[in-house]
């Protein structure tokens, strides 16, 4: 240590140069604490990849999801919780060793049921703590989507990765890849081609040596599918991995498309194979029953041959070969060996995967794209998960209502909106449908109470009528002479901030309607680059067709109306290009040769319109549909003429980005969102940090600013609804603030929300609930470095300097933000045998300024904040002050009545103690005692308990009960309430007189019995009795 | 902290990358006692009392924590004038008080068994751990609080939870600049937050007779972080223990 220390005081002394240097702050040593909050929904959930059963302990279990993370249960099922978060969020297989399953856990990310809506992996991962701590397997960064993991049962440092890879472009990263040494050292072991990836990789329930592997041939484009082609096989081997045989004896000629695989654990020989073939009599469920040797036909029911890409999962009951589930639509179960099949019961539809309990087959546990379900009756009925907030929006917007409503739709599971804050917080029950199908764009009339809505392709457009209840579909259709309308699968739409009424919609056209889409003209020519070759969706699928109108393209895809002009619109098209018109449509301006550093035909994912200034506007482009996902946003400032790079190297290179929201007040406060989460820029974009505080790094769709409260609102694919609550500090952020200690950001003068209602909360245990905005002030501040040593508090004091409350400081280095509930401290109650509830009440303060006073070690720092009553008051300004006065009165007589009873009680302590030691005084202090105890019995509770053994209220608990009703109300204090006030007190009054006299009488005499004997009755006075409550 | 200590971490930060970068957990936990009053101090206590408050709501409630090397402990709470004990063993019974009737109650057998397993925590899990069969090992880096922690797992005897016995673990981060933790979290195996992760966070270090404690402690779940505040007004070293405070009072 000596020596350690001589060396850090020689490099001390090398000369430092004294000029004072730039701080930049990035990710959590700006943030702090300051943290996002996860609204969900869970009620719909979202798309499941993978469920993993502990092998032996029926309590655990995990579920990889296709973009919400690793969640792991450990109450067979009832619920889960994220233990994945720091990671990428897209996964693909979920495997746990089975040598030692508490353990070690092994993720490959990115998911592998590869829909037009997937996002993408970064490669392997593996915890040896059960999930406590993960580390990136190096090997396996450009893999994009990994299917399967397989151990060897007998060495757990053998393990075979099975690479699907790349969904849209070509890729050396796939195939079958096998390490010897615990993940050290990888070989590929299986490779066909650059387009080829592996799927399932199984290992032979007896010998592990012997491996079964699908192949795949696929690719996706922007718009277009393939499945299928004379590279997708069977492959086996039965030496390790060596060498590898295709496995087709029986199967047709010809191209293959996407297969699953399965081999039955109570039966090695016993094989399963779901095949996409050229001939379609021969698609569906295959069996072989020599190991793969030969193969034999069984079954091309639609539950079998539907949507190979996405269902080609089949699960062989781990007791009983005959018994297979096979993922779908539906999902379906057969009992006789893959002859015949039913269908499974109601749930989620898509069913992705599916297992059998551990122990008992009549249990299954099901992964949809609407979340995890349970089967106790093996198949017949299904019971969700409700606490997996796993739902995919693809955009959200926000409403002005206080609190606010939060709109958007999500893959498969329709069009919502729910409450950005809820009584006992956002359950399950404050979601409400507006659209069915998939859902996309919703967006809030900006002044009626009126919501448009969308499905799939603007297959329908929804005007809801929220008070009357009444839907009416709107979507623009072609009239005479029209082309035929393209519609991208997520339809742009957008209302004017200047003409309520208006409504725009974008196909290759732009479409106006003044009269919320009764009415529609188009105003602008085909904007797209309208590329017939991009244009043919009849055919896509491959192997089997698969026409869902996801792949339509050459389309518009965003609409951008300037809020300072009406007549300023921003179009973006998914092929890349951007349109301008400064006319409300007459003229329009391509723009796009203007752009620079983006390839031609990058999609166009979103314009910001600034309200900096009427050119001014950001643009972000993506070409993950290409294959390329690195982050690209610009930003113009003068209608497009020219454009300037704002990504930086801090954001991830594969980051792809599809949102940007500038702040109203800031130009130079940017958020960025990627696939990979959230990117901040306090700077115009010089410099990002990934936002990470309760944030995951999943793929952020969009992201609104709700103006009036200046929460970050984004939509996200995987993780539902996640609120960062007020960013106005990081409007303040500069070199300056950085440099200081501590300093305290600005805050408006804070609404002391009047509201008080019920929130039942029954079912809550199992079920997801969003946190909700606090209502309570925000004291904000910067500390320059951790608070770790010495001591640190807080506490908020009138403006005279009187200490109201004390509050717990946030001691992060960065943003800490604590919050008062407006209140100050409990009344001091009367000691008894039973609590008063009364007396967990504590005043609030009335509206003005108080003081924060942070003290730390020596410093003391302070802030003035402001607090005002809520507008909704329901109060008048007479009876309010009368409230706090009579709050006040009754908060004096609850702690006058504890010193009452204090006094009392230590009277009757020193009486006790007489009776016991000094039998002269024995009478005296006797006659004392009892008259005491008379009194007190009459003042507070002394038998029973705090439930229904309790004992008739005292003048404490009623006392306590009318300071609490008094001082907890918004309302005036009522007669009643004055009335019993009036009683308390003449009570209180008798009482307290009574005492005077037990003094004066029984307690002159012990007095006196104490004077002459010299002992003293020591009792504190009524200030040192309050000052350490 | 001696003076020589007080600049060696004021220096620490100048040379941090090439400090952390050799750092093994058994250094980090041997740079934590020697920057907290060294093992020798530590080794001598027998006994600790804190005194505090805990945040309740709007209320702040007097608590009080006695903790003894031979495992007896005591958390109390006045509430209104009456105790509450919520963690109490007096060598063979743990107990608390039930909040309906105020009387004490025995926790169930398998609480009062996982409670003996960590009675050789005193007065700090990682004093002389490889004794008391405990094993740590340095997970990484993190960033904790905005700054560079060090993440340590500690892997105690195996618990049972619910009649299975499950793997023991708690994460300590130590702050890379004063070797201190800052922060321990622990999966919560039981009651309603089971399944989360529980997080304390720590700050306030204060010396005591040449000892540094926190004399902050911050109660919460990571999803949900900063739920419950206890603030250490006080602690005593090697108190004098009436042991009668602890015996499990018989219903009367």
């Amino acid at each position: 240590m000596k020596k350690l220390f001589l060396t850090i005081l020689a490099l001390a002394l090398i000369p430092v140069g004294t000029q004072a240097q730039e701080i930049t702050l990035k990710g959590k040593e700006l943030f702090g604490d300051m943290k996002a909050r996860h609204i969900g929904p869970a009620l719909m959930s979202g798309r499941i990849n993978d469920l993993e059963l502990h092998p032996t302990n029926s309590r655990i279990m995990y579920a990889g999801t296709a973009g919400g993370g690793v969640w792991k249960s450990s109450d067979g099922g009832a619920t889960y919780a994220p233990i994945f978060d720091d990671h990428v969020q897209s996964i693909g297989v979920v495997t746990l060793d089975p040598n030692n399953p508490d353990q070690v856990i092994w993720v490959g990310t990115g998911e592998t049921w590869t829909r037009n809506s997937v996002s993408v992996g970064d490669g392997l991962y593996r915890s040896t703590d059960g999930g406590g701590t993960w580390k990136e397997i190096p090997g396996f960064e450009d893999s994009e989507r990994i299917a399967s993991v397989v151990i060897n049962p007998d060495n757990s440092d053998i393990v075979y990765v099975g690479v699907l890879g790349a969904l849209w472009s070509d890729s050396e990263d796939r195939g079958v890849y096998k390490t010897t040494d615990g993940g050290k050292t990888w070989n590929k072991i299986l490779y066909v081609n650059p387009s080829t990836g592996a799927g399932d990789v199984l290992m032979d329930p007896k010998n592990p040596n012997t491996l079964y592997v699908s192949m795949w041939e696929f690719r996706r484009s922007g718009w277009g599918f393939n499945s299928g082609g004379e590279n997708s096989a069977i492959y086996k081997s039965t030496d390790a991995g060596k060498t590898w045989n295709k496995i087709h004896n029986g199967f047709p000629e010809g191209k293959l498309g996407r297969i699953g695989l399965a081999v039955a654990p109570s039966d090695a020989n016993r094989l399963y194979a779901v095949l996409e073939t050229e001939d379609k009599t021969k698609n569906g469920l295959w069996v072989s029953k020599d190991a793969g040797s030969s193969w034999e036909h069984l079954n091309n029911d639609f539950g079998l041959v539907v949507r190979p890409f996405y269902f080609s999962r089949i699960t062989v009951d781990p007791r009983n070969p005959d018994i297979i589930l096979k993922g779908g639509l539906s999902g379906s179960i057969s009992r006789d060996g893959g002859k015949t099949f039913k269908n499974l019961g109601n749930m989620h539809s898509d069913i992705h995967d599916i297992v059998f309990h551990i122990n008992d087959s009549d249990i299954i546990y099901s992964g949809t794209d609407g979340g995890v379900y349970r089967s106790w009756n093996g198949g017949t009925t299904f019971e969700i998960v409700e606490n997996l907030p796993l739902s995919q929006f693809y955009h959200i917007s926000t409403d002005n209502a206080e609190p606010y409503n939060v709109y958007g739709g999500l893959q498969d599971n329709g069009s919502w909106w729910g409450p950005s804050s809820s009584p006992g917080g956002v359950e399950a029950r404050d979601w409400n449908s507006v659209g069915a199908g998939d859902g996309f764009r919703v967006l809030k009339h900006p002044t009626k109470n009126i919501i448009y809505s969308e499905m799939q392709g603007a297959e329908n457009v929804w005007r809801y009528d929220v008070d009357k209840n009444r839907t009416k579909t709107i979507q623009p259709l072609p009239k005479k002479g029209d082309a035929e309308l393209r519609f991208n699968w997520n339809a742009p739409m957008a209302v004017s901030a200047h003409v309520p009424d208006r409504f725009y919609m974008g196909s290759q056209f732009v479409h106006k309607s003044d009269d919320m889409g009764d009415t529609w003209t188009i105003i602008s020519p085909d904007l797209t680059t309208n590329d017939p070759n991009k244009q043919d969706q009849s055919k896509s699928g491959g192997l089997s067709v698969d026409n869902s109108g996801a792949e339509n393209h050459t389309t518009i895809f965003t609409i951008a109306e300037s809020p300072l002009d009406q007549n300023v619109l921003w179009v973006g098209t998914d092929d890349g290009n951007v349109q301008v018109t400064q006319d409300g449509g007459k003229n329009w301006n391509n723009v796009t040769p203007n752009l620079v550093g983006i390839p031609a035909n990058t999609w166009v994912y979103h314009i910001e319109a600034s309200v900096h200034g009427k050119g001014t506007a950001y643009a972000v482009f993506e070409g993950h549909t290409t294959g390329d996902m690195k982050p690209y946003a610009l930003k113009t400032t003068d209608f497009g003429k020219t454009w300037k790079n704002i990504i930086s190297d801090d954001i991830d290179a594969k980051a792809f980005v599809r949102n940007i929201q500038e702040d109203y007040e800031n130009e130079d406060l940017l958020f960025l969102g990627t696939e990979f989460g959230l990117y901040v820029t306090v700077d115009g974009g010089e410099n990002w940090s990934h936002f990470t505080n309760n944030m995951p790094p999943v793929a952020v769709h969009f992201i609104d600013m709700q103006k009036e409260t200046n929460d970050i609102v984004m939509g996200t694919h995987g993780r539902g609804v996640i609120i960062i609550d007020d960013i106005s500090p990081l409007r303040e952020v500069n070199q300056n603030i950085l440099s200081k200690d501590v300093h305290f950001f600005e805050t408006e003068p804070v609404t002391m929300v009047e509201q008080g209602g019920f929130s039942g909360n029954f079912g809550a245990e199992t079920q997801f609930v969003g946190n909700n905005k606090p209502t309570s002030a925000r004291i904000i501040y910067y500390l320059k470095k951790r608070h770790t040593f010495g001591k640190m508090t807080m506490e908020i004091q009138d403006m005279e300097g009187n200490t109201l409350t004390k509050l717990s400081p946030g001691k992060s280095k960065g943003i800490n933000v604590v919050t008062w509930g407006f209140n100050t401290t409990n009344p001091k109650m009367a000691a008894a045998k039973t609590l008063s509830f009364g007396g967990f009440t504590s005043p609030r303060v009335p509206e003005g300024k108080y003081k924060v006073v942070l003290t730390k070690g020596k410093d003391t720092y302070e802030h003035i904040i402001e607090t005002k009553y809520d507008d909704t008051a329901i109060t008048t300004a007479a009876d309010r002050k009368n409230q706090e006065k009579m709050t006040q009165t009754m908060f004096d007589m609850v702690e006058d009545l504890a010193y009452v009873v204090y006094e009392i009680g230590e009277m009757q302590t020193k009486a006790q103690d007489v009776i016991d030691n000094n039998p002269k005084g024995e009478k005296v202090a006797q006659n004392l005692y009892d008259a005491l105890e008379d009194l007190r019995t009459d003042l507070v509770v002394t038998t029973g308990d705090n439930y229904v053994a309790s004992a008739e209220p005292e003048l404490r608990e009623r006392m306590g009960e009318l300071y609490a009703n008094i001082a907890g109300s918004y309302d005036r204090v009522t007669g009643a309430q004055m009335q019993n006030y009036e009683l308390i007190k003449e009570e209180f009054e008798a009482e307290k007189k009574r005492f005077a006299e037990i003094k004066n009488k029984e307690g002159k005499k012990f007095m006196k019995f104490l004077e002459k004997n010299e002992m003293e009755l020591e009792v504190e006075s009524k200030e040192e009795f309050l000052s350490d409550k | 902290m001696k003076p020589l200590k007080l600049l060696l971490l004021a220096l620490v930060v100048i040379c941090f990358t090439n400090l952390t970068s050799a750092q093994t957990a058994d250094e980090i936990i041997d740079s934590y006692f020697e920057n907290t009053g060294g093992k020798e101090n530590w080794n001598k206590l027998d006994a600790l009392k804190f005194t505090g408050n805990l945040d309740y709501g709007t209320m702040k409630l007097p608590v009080t924590m006695i903790q003894t090397k031979e495992g007896l402990t005591l958390i109390s709470a006045d509430i209104q004038g009456q105790p509450y004990y919520q963690t109490v063993y007096d060598g063979e019974t743990l107990w608390s008080t039930n909040q309906m009737t105020m009387e004490a109650e025995k926790s169930d057998a398998e609480a009062t068994a996982n409670y003996k397993l960590a009675i050789q925590d005193f007065p700090d899990p990682f004093l002389n751990y490889k004794d008391k069969g405990y094993a740590v090992e340095l997970m990484g880096s993190e960033t904790i609080d905005g700054t560079e922690t060090f993440k340590i797992k500690l892997e105690k005897k195996p618990k049972m939870i619910n009649g299975k016995e499950e793997a023991n673990v708690e994460y300590y981060y130590f702050e890379k600049e004063n070797f201190v933790p800052i922060l321990i979290e622990k999966d919560v195996k039981i009651g309603p937050d089971a399944g989360t992760i529980g997080q304390s966070k720590l700050s306030n270090y204060q010396e005591v007779e040449g000892i540094y404690f926190p004399f902050s402690i911050i109660d919460g779940t990571k999803a949900q972080p900063g739920g419950q505040a206890i603030t250490i007004t006080n602690i005593e070293l090697n108190p004098k223990i009436d042991t009668t405070l602890f015996a499990f009072p018989e219903k009367k």
